[in-house]
């Protein structure tokens, strides 16, 4: 069912017509309306050429998704059109660039995007501009108020964009003859992306130093962090490869500083050594893997769920790891900050698993003051005697860090307790022990926390992660469909005593794998009766209208 | 007592030029010490190979890195403290081979770090294949019929990436060696010492390099000598063969800043983040 207050904006064309800004423009109008925003780009692996869309749904009330049938749709090309002349939503309006579609299409709007833009520098550009007008006319802004914000929104030639602006609002203002009135609300006025919020995070959170080599859909962490590193006061670093991320970043970590690193999955499997280096030599460091379709460079800018399995085993050999998956932007802010914490108070590495639809997509949300740093790390007092592995009961040695008195030992060879190479089994046993009692209190502390959410109080059961946690959510208040929503946080160490009390029950797992991991996942780790498995792995994110039918096929 | 050795047992092979390596670093480091440099600010890291055990036997912090990676361990941590003096140890194995790419960026960005390569033209540890120096029809268990690849000369490479110091000793003239380690870990900016060392066990080239090698007194004045110094096989030029400023990596990126201790309080990430919201 339709939220009659929900307002979608589609606005469409090749990469190189400004149809992602125009996105973000959009948002950030719902936004200053105290409306409730979630932006999706779709967009292909090319700087020019190709087809980009953006969708923006809002409401006052909280959107979990962006709904592909929209109130208003922008085709800036013939390829546009064709592509989402059917996604209206009911009562809604198609306006095309008639400059691109030589045929008159009945019941839309034909609108000269490209001639109006005529005559100013980088025209093609500007037809985002013109979108964003369109919104501004269908929506009822009025015209000098479009003007101030275009001005705000576009910093470069904004005198000439406003201008531009004004030509197609008055144009499209004449040709839609009537616009529809926004409900304002209180939502908060902040907009994040979830990379934003977990570089921001990460930063709450303690980071000094960040290590990455760009990858999409990572790299927005990488140039965020960068763009404000001096205000942040944190130094970021981009070296020759993944290689040397990882092991920068552990050598970084050694002497002291917080560090963390972030890629895709090819990245993450570059640095996949020197995760272990970290398991075996206890180092500190949190690694944030956001995913798209695989195996190997598969489709670089679309989303997917497929790495679960690869980050639940990041690294040969046996040690305690961590992996979190974030629903929302501002779960991913403080899962970001829990882990880098975690990371050092357990010293072992951790991975915030996310993907694509999370890291781009961009919300309204509120960040918590500083959100819950969790426990701190363990120094030693020690300066005459140090011991780096000391036998500790918890499995955690103290740390301390060069330049010291006492010297301080970190090694990737099974080690005796001040860090020299040991062959001795004994030794051996006694080390493989300590970390795995280190595990142990890692186990311990997550049950002093909530790791898995729940929603909804009645109804049929069911289980899903990361962000498509939002897409069901967003699909059950769509379809008026009653479940109880379950979405494990921690992944690994894995929850299962927070599942006890589902065992035997019947559950249906929505998840963006064709494979199931997650399905799977759940089957060995709970004793829950997995009965129905709802899957996309096109690379794009549910739709919630599209989601709801199939929910209601199988609850 | 020799005080910068620890309990940990030696196991390289008798005669092993390591040996000579690890003399000729406890010299420096001692005439180092001389020099006012303070114990606790050095700082070692080693990859994996026989070379790597000396991160063992030497008291001294560090981080005992995997294959090939020790050059990138050292980089992080002279950024995170730049008041460190770091010391990667490598075999040529390490920053020839798994590693190369490390010691090109190294060179490239002038890293102030000094990488000691314990070059001995073998894999040791793996039982004797052939290494990126090994000589061309090179026979070991990899190549039974003879390595039918041409080796390279890593320090006209490492000239070529932009190294502002390059050196090369034996540690057969133990003093030189440690001259030239202790002047490659006082330089500010990217060392490298090649260091050309027998094993004993699959590649005794100590008789050959008896006769090789030559002491050069003065650095070349030109990049162009000391390029073709490098690239010279059977007269082995030792000493240091290229010395050089330019601006050094930490410094240009850190501008004076020394991470580990200038982390943000609290306080300051709570304001920084509250700004950056700020509509």
């Amino acid at each position: 069912m339709k939220d009659s207050q929900r307002f979608t904006f589609l606005v469409a064309g090749e990469a190189g017509h400004g149809v992602r800004r125009s996105g973000i423009v959009a948002a950030d109008l719902f936004a200053e309306w105290g409306r409730y925003v979630f932006q999706m780009d779709d967009y292909q692996s090319l700087i020019r050429g190709g087809h980009n869309f953006s969708v923006v749904s809002s409401s006052p009330q909280p959107v979990l998704s962006q709904y592909l049938n929209a109130d208003l749709v922008i085709a800036l090309d013939a390829r546009s059109l064709e592509k989402h002349r059917q996604h209206l939503s009911e009562g809604g309006i198609l306006v095309y660039n008639s400059d691109a579609v030589d045929e008159t299409i009945p019941g839309a709007i034909g609108l000269p995007f490209s001639s109006l833009a005529k005559g100013y520098s980088q025209a093609a550009l500007r037809l985002g501009v013109g979108a964003v007008s369109v919104l501004a006319a269908r929506v009822g802004m009025a015209r000098d108020a479009l003007e101030e914000f275009i001005v705000r929104e576009y910093e470069r030639d904004s005198e000439g964009n406003a201008a531009y602006a004004l030509s197609v609002y008055d144009m499209a203002t004449a040709e839609m003859g009537g616009s529809v009135s926004l409900a304002r609300g209180d939502a908060p006025a902040t907009l994040l992306t979830g990379n934003d919020a977990i570089a921001l995070g990460t930063y709450a959170g303690g980071l000094d130093m960040y290590f990455a080599y760009p990858m999409t859909p990572a790299s927005s962490v990488l140039h965020y962090l960068a763009a404000h590193a001096g205000e942040l006061g944190i130094t970021v670093v981009h070296p020759e490869s993944e290689i040397a991320v990882m092991n920068m970043a552990l050598g970084a970590a050694s002497v002291g500083a917080r560090t963390a690193v972030g890629s895709s999955g090819g990245g993450v499997a570059l640095m996949e050594e020197a995760m272990s280096l970290a398991g075996m030599s206890e180092t500190p460091i949190m690694c944030i893997l956001s995913s798209r379709p695989g195996p190997s460079t598969g489709v670089p800018t679309y989303t997917a769920q497929a790495d679960l399995s690869f980050a639940l085993n990041q690294g040969h050999g046996e040690f305690a790891r961590i992996v979190a998956s974030p629903a929302t932007v501002e779960e991913a802010y403080r899962v970001a900050a829990e882990l880098m914490a975690l990371s050092w108070a357990f010293q072992t590495p951790s991975i915030l698993l996310t993907e694509k639809h999370l890291s781009e997509s961009r919300m309204t949300v509120t960040l918590p003051d500083l959100p819950c740093q969790g426990p701190e790390p363990v120094l030693s007092t020690n300066s005459q005697d140090y011991s780096r592995y000391e036998d500790a009961p918890d499995g955690v040695s103290p740390l301390r860090f060069a330049p010291s008195d006492s010297i301080v030992k970190w090694t990737s060879y099974e080690h005796d307790e001040k860090g020299i190479t040991t062959e001795d089994p004994d030794v051996i046993t006694l080390m493989q022990e300590k970390r795995h009692r280190k595990r142990d209190s890692l186990v311990e502390h997550l049950k002093s926390r909530s790791c898995v959410k729940r929603f909804g109080g009645s109804g049929p059961l069911i289980v899903t992660y990361g962000s498509t946690t939002m897409s069901v959510l967003e699909a059950l208040a769509y379809g008026n469909l009653e479940a109880r929503v379950v979405q494990p946080l921690f992944l690994e160490p894995f929850p299962e005593w927070e599942f006890a009390d589902l065992q035997g029950d019947d559950a249906i797992v929505v998840e963006q794998s064709c494979d199931g991991q997650f399905t799977e996942l759940l089957r060995r780790r709970t004793g829950i009766n997995v009965v129905a498995a709802v899957l996309q792995y096109d690379g794009r994110p549910f739709d919630p209208e599209e989601l709801a039918g199939r929910l209601k096929e199988v609850l | 007592m020799d005080d910068l050795a620890t309990y940990a047992e030696n196991t390289w092979c008798p005669g092993c030029g390591n040996f000579g390596i690890l003399n000729a670093f406890k010299k420096a480091v001692r005439r180092l010490e001389d020099e006012g440099v303070q114990r606790r600010d050095i700082a070692i890291t080693a990859g994996i190979g026989c070379h790597a055990k000396i991160f063992d036997y030497l008291d001294l912090s560090g981080f005992y890195s995997i294959h090939g990676r020790s050059m990138a361990t050292a980089q992080g941590m002279k950024l995170a403290n730049p008041r460190l003096k770091v010391v990667a140890f490598a075999g040529d194995g390490d920053a020839y081979g798994e590693g190369i790419a490390h010691m090109v960026f190294a060179a490239k960005r002038n890293a102030d770090i000094t990488v000691i390569v314990h070059n001995n033209g073998i894999y040791g540890l793996t039982t004797g294949q052939y290494t990126p120096t090994s000589k061309k029809g090179f026979r070991g268990p990899s190549t039974p019929e003879g390595s039918v690849e041409e080796p390279f000369s890593p320090l006209a490479l490492m000239l070529s990436a932009g190294a502002t110091f390059a050196g090369r000793g034996y540690p057969g003239r133990l003093d030189h060696l440690a001259d030239v380690l202790a002047r490659a870990i006082s330089h500010e900016g990217f060392s490298v010492v090649d260091v050309l060392q027998p094993c004993v066990s699959f590649n005794n080239t100590y008789e050959r390099y008896n006769a090789s090698v030559v002491e050069i007194d003065e650095t070349p004045g030109s990049f162009e000598d000391a390029y073709r110094l490098a690239c010279e096989f059977d007269r082995l030029a030792i000493g240091v063969l290229w010395q050089t400023e330019k601006p050094v990596y930490h410094k240009e990126l850190l501008q004076g800043k020394v991470p580990v201790e200038e982390r943000q309080s609290t306080g300051q990430r709570r304001q920084a983040i509250a700004a950056l919201l700020q509509p």
